[in-house]
C-alpha cells in the first residue's frame, strides 16, 4: 500500500457523509484495519475487540458531525481517543498527580507489541523477527502500523495522536536502523546479493 | 589528499547527488514524492549502482514486513460487523 498517500483506498474525492442506515456499509471496509491497529494499541486480542466496539459506538453517535472526508483517519482518531479514555477509566484519580502525568503520556504512546508477537504468527522471512526485536517501542509501533498494517502516514498519525511528519521521520529512522542491522545478516544479504 | 580535496572529489563523482537522493529514497518508495522529483530519483537509481542497491534493500524490507501481517481471525470481524449492522438497523441502543 502507498504509505505516503494522503488517504486510504476508500473514495474520498467527493465525500458523502454516511447515514444511520448505511453505517454498517460505511465501516465495513475499515474493520480489519481498525482491529489490527487496536491490537497494536492494546497488546491483546480481547481488549482490541472491545476497543473497536467502543470505537464503532462512538462513531455511530458522532455521525452527525462527520463530513464524510477521510473516513479511516476519522475512525482512527476516534479509536485513539477511546483508548485514552479507557485508560483513564481504569486508573481514576491518578491523572492529576504530577508523577502520573508521565505515566499517562506513556499510555498515550503504549509500548508496541513485542517483535515476537508481531512476527511469529506469520513469518515469511527468518530475519524479520530478529530485526524487529532491535527497534525501540516507538519505532516498532510505526513500522507495525505503516509497513505491516498498511496505514498511510496520516492514518498512523491519527491513530497515535502525533504529526504525520513525526510518523514519517520515525519510520525512516526505523527502516534505516533495520537496514544497518541487516547489513551483515546472512539470510538478508544472500537472497539478493 | 586533504579532507577538502576528498570532499571535492566526492562531489565531482556525484556523491552530493547520492546524498540528496539518499534522503528521498524511502519517500520515493512510499509514493510520497511529486511526479517530477520521483522521475529524477528513479533515473538516478537506474544509473547509480550504490543508490540502486540501497533502494533494493528498502524494497525488500518493506515487502518482507508487509508479508509479516498475520491473518485476521474471522470471529472478531463477524462480531464487529454484527454490531455495526445492529447499530445501523436500530437494534442496539448505543449507551
Amino acid at each position: 500500500m502507498d504509505a505516503a498517500a494522503d488517504e486510504s483506498q476508500t473514495n474520498h474525492s467527493n465525500p458523502t457523509p454516511p447515514t444511520i442506515g448505511t453505517f454498517d456499509a460505511f465501516v465495513d471496509p475499515h474493520l480489519r484495519v481498525l482491529l489490527r491497529v487496536a491490537g497494536s494499541l492494546c497488546r491483546n486480542s480481547h481488549d482490541a475487540e472491545d476497543l473497536v466496539q467502543d470505537t464503532l459506538i462512538r462513531a455511530f453517535n458522532g455521525l452527525s458531525t462527520f463530513d464524510g472526508a477521510h473516513p479511516r483517519a476519522w475512525l482512527l482518531t476516534i479509536m485513539r481517543n477511546a483508548n485514552i479514555n479507557r485508560h483513564r477509566r481504569q486508573r481514576p484519580g491518578l491523572l492529576h498527580d504530577a508523577g502520573d502525568l508521565a505515566g499517562e503520556a506513556d499510555r498515550r504512546n503504549p509500548p508496541a507489541p513485542s517483535a515476537e508477537d508481531v512476527a511469529t504468527a506469520h513469518t515469511p522471512a527468518p530475519w524479520v523477527a530478529d530485526v524487529l526485536g532491535h527497534l525501540s517501542p516507538r519505532h516498532l509501533q510505526v513500522v507495525e502500523l505503516v509497513d505491516i498494517a498498511g496505514l498511510t502516514y496520516h492514518e498512523a498519525a491519527a491513530a497515535l495522536g502525533i504529526p504525520a511528519g513525526t510518523v514519517m521521520s520515525r519510520l525512516h529512522r526505523a527502516r534505516h536502523r533495520m537496514r544497518v542491522h541487516l547489513a551483515h545478516h546472512p539470510d538478508f544479504r544472500s537472497e539478493h546479493r | 589528499m586533504t579532507p577538502r580535496d576528498a570532499l571535492d572529489m566526492f562531489r565531482r563523482k556525484g556523491g552530493a547527488r547520492c546524498i540528496e537522493i539518499g534522503r528521498q529514497i524511502q519517500t520515493y518508495l512510499d509514493g510520497g514524492l511529486d511526479a517530477a522529483t520521483a522521475a529524477k530519483v528513479s533515473s538516478h537509481l537506474d544509473a547509480c549502482r550504490r543508490c540502486g542497491l540501497t533502494a533494493d534493500d528498502y524494497r525488500r524490507l518493506k515487502l518482507a514486513l508487509a508479508e509479516t501481517s498475520a491473518p485476521m481471525p474471522a470471529e472478531p470481524l463477524q462480531r464487529l460487523q454484527a454490531l455495526a449492522t445492529d447499530l445501523a438497523s436500530g437494534d442496539t441502543s448505543p449507551p
